[in-house]
């Protein structure tokens, strides 16, 4: 188990390092870089950028030199912790990223944790109710779900919000507790502004888990091993949740890998309709003005993410699972 | 869901707000111009005679000076306060203006709203004179060879220490003249290429001094120019600097080494960047500025907020200390919608950047709930949206022959219907246009230019093309090229996400050529990529606005070819030409050359002449459409204001316009809460 554990994480690390190279390659792929970008914001309000200003500026940011330079500049600064300088906020990258970091994370671990206290119970009840109306109305409102793009009902939301309970528009503040040190005025101001933005996030994610809970349990149902329990006189919960239930549970744990990463990149448009302080809008605004250690930083970010999730969910099927223990040593 | 991309979900999206857009617009089409107010403001008093002779100041001020922290109001304003005459009446202190804005990029939103504007010279509420502002006048002499600027007696800096003709000398000595800080000097500190000095006369005089005579230099101070305030200092220009702030970044004043230790500890790159960063107005709070508020969180911080500056110059009639209103907190939106939206909610005070014409409906029908009123501010600039003919492409040698031919151009400039384009995307608010500005601009050549060219006539411009040698045509009834290759397809080139929305219009402008036979192609692409084909001279035909062009000799980028970063060219290689005074590029066409001539020329001569320069520069464009104008004078750009009812001295129409850094042109420091 130890060793099956450890060579997954030398494999995680590697991933990590080939994803940091590809991560400042693709960045590099848009035509112009952060100076270009600039210029072209000072030509929209009517300022002049003349080559040699342009050239100068690009010397000041190092943007002259060869790309393995301006990578090697970087793996080293991250060495010390320093992730760079972001160009256009015109602070070190980490201090950027800083609140909005946690933000992400806390938004995300709800709409994912969200998911799961639906999804489950509702795909259990849909597969053993099957064709009843409950299942019914689980898988229309469960289709729904997901063919309802998720950044047009963050926008009906929003409208709403607005116009029936006059609600703060956007962000996971109110405008008084922006700035303000935390403290528990703070934290539930937060928790205040946390359902809609999890809600709206988990709600795909929902519909999906929903069904595929649904045909794992149906396919589980019907095998002899449940027919052996029920025959055996155990109590009907009691058959449900111990066996199928727990088969039916793999796609959930392998998922995590990926859930992560959605929930950050995948929510980009529904934070910016929400106007959430979090990284994804800043991912988009970073690649847009070719903002290149923050975009780095962050697509990093994203892929280290990826990578622990993945991690986990390995840990998590093993665990769950023990024919794939079985297998595996 | 996951598979989407991103970009075919911002497409529905779009979609769908664009129905919502379409189906709201007809209901309001009627009641934008009623929107649209009288043009007025506050004024600047210049006669000493009726300058208050004693100062008030706000309660928390009054409150240090008690303590001892501060001096006296009366010491700290200095001899020679810069009185301004609030638009309707003395107003009362206190309260917090809120607004938002779009992240560091958007620097220009609070240069416009609380700058002061800090310029030496700043133009009255109409935007066509020039008055005393930071400095307390100018004086001609040597036949506009030179000018002596007066500063006003006793006038501080926002840490207490004194502002005079020193701060000019340093700037120009040693942040002008320094190649590190500015690579390349400005055209501005120039006449006829040839560059000015700056030099100290007195403590509280500086004089400007050129080869030749520069009679334009009090617009070019009171422009959104170079030498136009610490909005500029970002990049080291300016005119004056805090000198006592500024030497200990300077490598002259603590010598190169101990600089260098300096910069890497604050962790900066190079000392060029650590010193443009203390040097910026929105960026460092410790840099002391003469602006009314200055900078107390930073714009690279969720929330910029803005403070009042004890050392304020600014006074009302009544002698009190502006600004009235206490801090300024403008809060980061994330994106367009989410900003437009907290306007309708009500949750800002006083909103004009960034709302979007297109939700005028919506705008208007939570007037009520949101406690606001809605105003419009149509620009003077003759172009909300125009269409600039690269002159010099070359990749296709037939296009650019057409591109060249004057008659082709006025045909295509004559195959648009503006008012059904004014009626869908303007809501009826804008004017169908050529180029040239409002009538009551000086540099206006007359009221036959407003439609020169610039009304829908099929007929005429089918003519036109059958005589310059396009009368053949395909099965579909679009006209074939010359030399036989198929038929005559045009591109244009838009960007996406701006104020006007190019893309969709000029789809319509595509339908609309159909009837001329043209088949115009739409290609929407995104703002780096846009430059780069501009740099490369591979556009055709560009789609953008003419703001600022009201200012005809300050803001002359889209009058003619005159800068190469341009998302919207007339010819990249004029513009070499243009600025290597013939050595690079290539030469314009004769008209072209007349009217930069003229323009050029305008800088040098006494205003009389100069306005006339201006109108023949405006009537040759016109004439020659270079440019084509499609709607005009609207509210496009920054012209949707929301402003709270209990707000004071809030004018019912502002001169709308970069140069008067909009709404810093009606003073907002004379903005005050009645309640």
């Amino acid at each position: 188990m130890l060793a099956y554990i450890g060579r997954r994480a030398l494999l995680a690390v590697f991933t990590v390092w080939a994803i940091s190279m590809l991560a400042f390659a693709i960045i590099q792929l848009p035509p112009g870089d952060y100076v270009t970008s600039y210029i072209a914001q000072m030509a929209s309000m009517g300022s002049v950028v003349t080559d040699e200003e342009a050239q100068n500026l690009r010397i000041q940011y190092g943007l002259g030199q060869p790309i393995y330079v301006q990578y090697w500049k970087w793996m080293k600064q991250i060495g010390d912790g320093n992730f760079g300088f972001s160009m256009e906020w015109r602070r070190p990258v980490t201090e950027v990223i800083g609140e909005r970091l946690w933000l992400t994370v806390v938004v995300a671990v709800s709409a994912l944790l969200l998911t799961w206290v639906l999804a489950l119970p509702i795909g259990i009840y849909s597969a053993v109710r099957q064709y009843s109306i409950g299942d019914y109305t689980a898988t229309f409102v469960g289709f729904i779900g997901l063919a309802v793009p998720n950044f047009l009902l963050a926008l009906v939301l929003l409208y709403l919000g607005f116009t029936m309970f006059n609600a703060h528009i956007g962000g996971l503040f109110s405008p008084e507790l922006q700035d303000a040190p935390w403290s528990w005025a703070r934290v539930w101001d937060l928790l205040k502004h946390l359902p809609i933005p999890a809600l709206i996030l988990g709600l795909a994610g929902t519909a999906q888990q929903i069904r595929i809970m649904r045909a794992n349990l149906l396919d589980e149902l019907g095998k002899p091993y449940v027919v052996t329990a029920r025959s055996k006189g155990l109590p009907e919960t009691r058959v449900i949740v111990k066996y199928p239930v727990r088969m039916a549970l793999n796609p959930f744990a392998s998922t995590i890998g990926y859930t992560l990463p959605y929930i950050v990149s995948g929510s980009i448009i529904v934070s910016l309709v929400l106007g959430l302080p979090t990284v994804g809008p800043l991912l988009l605004r970073a690649l847009i003005s070719q903002d290149m250690f923050l975009a780095g930083t962050i697509v990093l970010l994203l892929g280290i993410m990826t990578v622990i999730g993945t991690l986990i969910s390995d840990i998590v099927l093993v665990w769950i699972d023990p024919r794939i223990r079985l297998e595996d040593t | 869901m996951q598979t989407r991309t991103l970009r075919s979900k911002l497409t529905i999206g779009l979609t769908i707000a664009a129905l919502i857009g379409f189906a709201v617009a007809a209901v309001a089409q009627n009641t934008g111009k009623s929107l649209i107010g009288k043009l007025e403001g506050p004024e600047v008093v210049t006669d000493a005679a009726k300058a208050p002779k004693t100062f008030k100041e706000a309660p928390q001020l009054a409150e240090l000076v008690k303590q001892g922290k501060l001096p006296a109001v009366a010491e700290r304003i200095g001899q020679d306060p810069l009185v301004i005459k609030p638009l309707n009446e003395v107003g009362r202190y206190g309260g917090t203006w809120r607004g938002g804005f779009t992240g560091p990029a958007d620097f220009w939103n609070g240069f416009r709203c609380c700058q002061g504007p800090d310029h030496l010279m700043f133009w009255d509420y109409t935007g066509d004179r020039v008055m005393p502002n930071i400095a307390k006048g100018l004086e001609m002499q040597d036949g506009g060879r030179a000018w002596l600027v007066h500063l006003r007696r006793g006038m501080k800096w926002s840490d207490g220490k004194p502002f005079t003709a020193d701060d000019f000398a340093f700037w120009f000595e040693d942040i002008y003249r320094n190649k590190d800080l500015v690579p390349t000097p400005s055209a501005q500190m120039a006449i006829n290429g040839k560059q000015g000095v700056i030099e100290k006369v007195d403590t509280n005089t500086v004089r400007f001094k050129f080869p030749e005579p520069y009679f334009m230099l009090p617009d070019v101070l009171a422009g959104s120019t170079d030498l136009a305030g610490q909005g500029f200092a970002y990049r080291g220009m300016g005119g004056f600097a805090p000198a006592h702030y500024l030497k200990q970044f300077h490598p002259k004043y603590v010598g190169q080494a101990e600089l260098d230790k300096k910069t890497k500890e604050a962790k900066f790159d190079s000392w060029v960047r650590m010193f443009l960063f203390k040097n910026d107005w929105a960026l460092n709070p410790e840099l002391p500025v003469l602006s009314p508020w200055k900078t107390a969180t930073p714009i690279n911080t969720p929330t910029w907020t803005l403070e009042r500056n004890p050392y304020s110059v600014f006074v009302d009639t009544a002698g009190n200390q502006l600004p009235y209103i206490d801090r300024v907190v403008l809060t980061l939106a994330e994106n367009l919608e989410v900003l437009n939206l907290r306007a309708i909610a009500g949750e800002y005070d006083f909103q004009q950047r960034h709302l979007d014409l297109g939700k005028l409906p919506v705008f208007l029908e939570n007037q009520a709930k949101g406690n606001y009123k809605v105003y419009l501010d149509p620009g003077d600039y003759g172009g909300d949206m125009i269409i600039k003919f690269n002159l010099n492409y070359d990749a296709d040698p037939e296009i650019a022959k057409w591109y060249n031919t004057a008659d082709f151009r006025r045909a295509l400039a004559l195959g648009i219907d503006r008012d059904q384009i004014n009626e869908t995307f303007w809501l009826g608010t804008g004017t169908p246009s050529s180029v040239v500005p409002a009538d009551n601009n000086k540099y206006n050549p007359g009221p036959q230019y407003r439609k020169m060219w610039a009304t829908l006539d099929v007929k005429k411009a089918n003519e036109m093309l059958d005589k310059i040698g396009l009368a053949k045509k395909d099965a579909e009834g679009y006209r074939l090229r010359s030399d036989g290759k198929g038929r005559l397809r045009i591109e244009i080139m838009t960007l996406g996400g701006q104020f006007v929305q190019f893309t969709q219009i000029a789809e319509m402008i595509r339908e609309q050529w159909k009837k001329i036979g043209i088949d115009l192609v739409v290609q929407e692409v995104e703002r780096s990529l846009a430059l780069k084909r501009t740099a490369a001279n591979e556009q055709q035909l560009g789609a953008w606005n003419n703001d600022g062009s009201e200012h005809l000799f300050t803001f002359p980028l889209h009058v003619f070819p005159f800068e190469l970063a341009a998302v919207a060219s007339s010819g990249p290689l004029y513009v070499k030409w243009f600025l290597s005074a013939g050595a690079q590029g290539k030469e314009p066409e004769p008209r072209m050359r007349e009217l930069m001539d003229k323009w050029k020329k305008a800088f040098g001569v006494p205003e009389k002449e100069r306005i006339q320069l201006g109108k023949d520069v405006w009537k040759i464009a016109a004439e020659e459409v270079y440019i084509i104008g499609v709607i005009g004078m609207g509210p496009a750009s920054m012209g949707v204001r929301v402003v709270k009812n209990n707000m004071g001295n809030i004018p019912s129409r502002q001169y709308n316009s970069p140069d008067g850094k909009t709404p810093g042109i009606s003073r907002p420091i004379t903005f005050y809460w009645k309640n």
